[in-house]
């Protein structure tokens, strides 16, 4: 005999707590490497590029 | 110290101090079961995101160049010349003896050494003996003794024989990725009676140890052991964490992790440490409800619907599921290297560079995730061990006189156990932290992409410690 998945919405609930702070997080990210690129599209702009240059990746 | 890092490191320092709140309450209301927690489990979580933000904060801050490059190994002693072939061969008389006990021991699995040699000194035991020791297996590693012993003989022989041919570089870790997969199907999706059966037990390490020996035969003892041997692989990157190296005749002393941290990744590493973790995952999420009702139940019922029996029904779902939460682990590790190549402005490396390359990263966690969620096997079976070798057959002797020793369950409490779990994947995300940091440190160049690099490894940390400890909540 099976139960649909909502019958267990309860389980899913108590998850969602272990998961939020996870999802705190993904959304500062989110909004911080959105200001992050703005900032540093605005410091290209101005000429003063030499941090923003600098962060290019390489090994 | 950047706007980021403070706006992060406020509300984690307000998190845990809520969490170190919340205990009072939370006792009053005797939240007691097996587990006598001062907080309830959920909270933990909390604690531990906040730990690792602040882990976070503090590194970004505190450690501005790469350290573990500039570490030197130290000498510490010299070992004599007879002890290698000394251990291979100890390593030979033990494999062979839990062969000989899964064919001529007793049938019940729990009388017979067998299975708990494998599932829990061998595949829990010897993890953490790698964390402690470095790599005690390699030393007792039985085909990889064959293979050298077989190989001192032919050039004694036959002089110098064919050459082995050369390991491919793209074949990497992926024999080992694939026999570590099979293990876990083996563990998790095999039926019980199979799966716990002394001499099928023995069969299928008779077939492993051929598989071993025809890959020696052709690739040469070392390459093999250092890439395709499955177990050799597994335990040879735990030992990456230890402060100890077995090298050649000389014991080495080293920083805790630096042998993680200058590990060179070769194709195949994200590979096996997702099948490591997935599978240690999936054993987790097998012990909860929601695996059974929501999963395991109406997919086992429509392949039975379908004409399958219940035993095979039973593996198809379970080996899915396995294949499945490594799916889910490998995203989640993908997506926050897809996050680190965002967040560098002109990086030339891919995504898939840049998780090859962050991969040893994730060993800690591994190993994390084996203490989380065998600590309580190893403490409570691993006594069997007692009374198992002084009855190995099952046949009623009574060679070392614990035949009659019974496991104590009272020697660590179940609190205790949760305890180390938590602390252990702390402890095990927040050394991935520090790698992933000094990594970061070496590969980028100014510290300020180095550390927004890793916003998004942090989220991937914390990611993988939520899900460790859900996943605990539901099967303690």
């Amino acid at each position: 005999m099976t139960s649909p998945p909502l019958a267990h919405a309860g389980h899913w609930a108590v998850g969602l707590i272990y998961l939020a702070p996870v999802a705190i997080l993904v959304v500062t990210l989110l909004v911080i490497s959105r200001r992050d690129r703005l900032a540093e599209a605005e410091e290209l702009r101005q000429g003063g590029g030499g941090a923003a240059a600098n962060d290019a990746g390489g090994s | 110290m950047t706007a980021f890092i403070r706006r992060l490191a406020l509300p984690a320092l307000a998190t845990l101090a809520a969490a170190l709140v919340a205990a009072g309450p939370a006792q009053a209301h005797g939240l007691v079961g097996k587990q006598d927690l001062p907080i309830p489990k959920w909270l933990f979580a909390w604690a531990a995101f906040a730990v690792l933000v602040i882990s976070f904060v503090g590194l970004a801050t505190l450690w501005r160049t790469p350290r573990f490059a500039e570490l030197r190994e130290q000498a510490t002693l010299r070992l004599p010349a007879f002890l290698e072939p000394l251990c291979g061969l100890i390593g030979i008389l033990i494999f062979s003896g839990v062969i000989y006990a899964g064919f001529a021991g007793t049938d019940e699995s729990a009388a017979n050494v067998v299975p708990t040699s494998i599932y829990v000194i061998f595949w829990v035991g010897i993890p953490i003996l790698s964390l402690l020791f470095g790599d005690v297996f390699r030393a007792f590693n039985p085909w990889r003794a064959v293979g050298r012993a077989a190989g001192w003989v032919m050039g004694r022989v036959a002089g110098d024989g064919p050459e082995p041919v050369a390991y491919p570089d793209r074949l990497g870790y992926w024999p080992a990725a694939a026999g570590i997969f099979g293990f876990a199907v083996l563990e998790l999706a095999i039926p019980v009676t199979d799966r716990q059966d002394p001499s099928t037990l023995a069969v299928l390490g008779l077939i492993y140890a051929a598989v071993q020996l025809v890959g020696m035969a052709l690739f040469g003892v070392k390459a093999w052991s250092d890439r395709g041997d499955a177990f050799g692989v597994y335990f040879g990157l735990f030992a990456t964490l230890s402060p100890l190296r077995w090298t050649g005749r000389q014991l080495v002393r080293r920083p805790l992790l630096a042998g993680t941290a200058t590990l060179v990744p070769a194709a195949g590493l994200v590979g096996l440490i997702c099948v490591m973790i997935g599978s240690t995952s999936f054993d987790g999420f097998t012990a909860s409800s929601l695996w059974t009702d929501t999963f395991a139940v109406p997919l086992q019922g429509r392949f039975v619907d379908a004409g399958f029996s219940r035993e095979h029904a039973n593996t198809l779902v379970f080996t899915g599921g396995l294949i499945a939460m490594t799916g889910v682990i490998s995203a989640l590790y993908l997506l926050g290297c897809a996050g680190m190549k965002s967040a560098i402005t002109g990086g030339t490396d891919s995504t898939t560079e840049l998780a090859k390359r962050f991969a040893p990263t994730l060993i800690p966690i591994a190993l994390a995730y084996v203490v989380a969620h065998y600590f309580g096997l190893l403490s409570y079976q691993g006594q069997a061990m007692a009374y198992l070798l002084s009855d190995p057959l099952g046949d009623g002797s009574d060679y070392l006189g614990q035949a009659d020793y019974r496991i104590d369950y009272t020697w660590i409490s179940a609190t205790a156990i949760y305890y180390v779990q938590v602390v252990a994947l702390i402890a095990g995300h927040a050394a991935g932290l520090a790698l992933a940091h000094d990594r970061a440190l070496l590969s980028f160049s100014s510290v300020r992409t180095a550390t927004r690099s890793q916003y998004w490894m942090l989220a991937v940390m914390v990611a993988f410690t939520s899900l460790a400890l859900w996943l605990l909540s539901n099967s303690s």
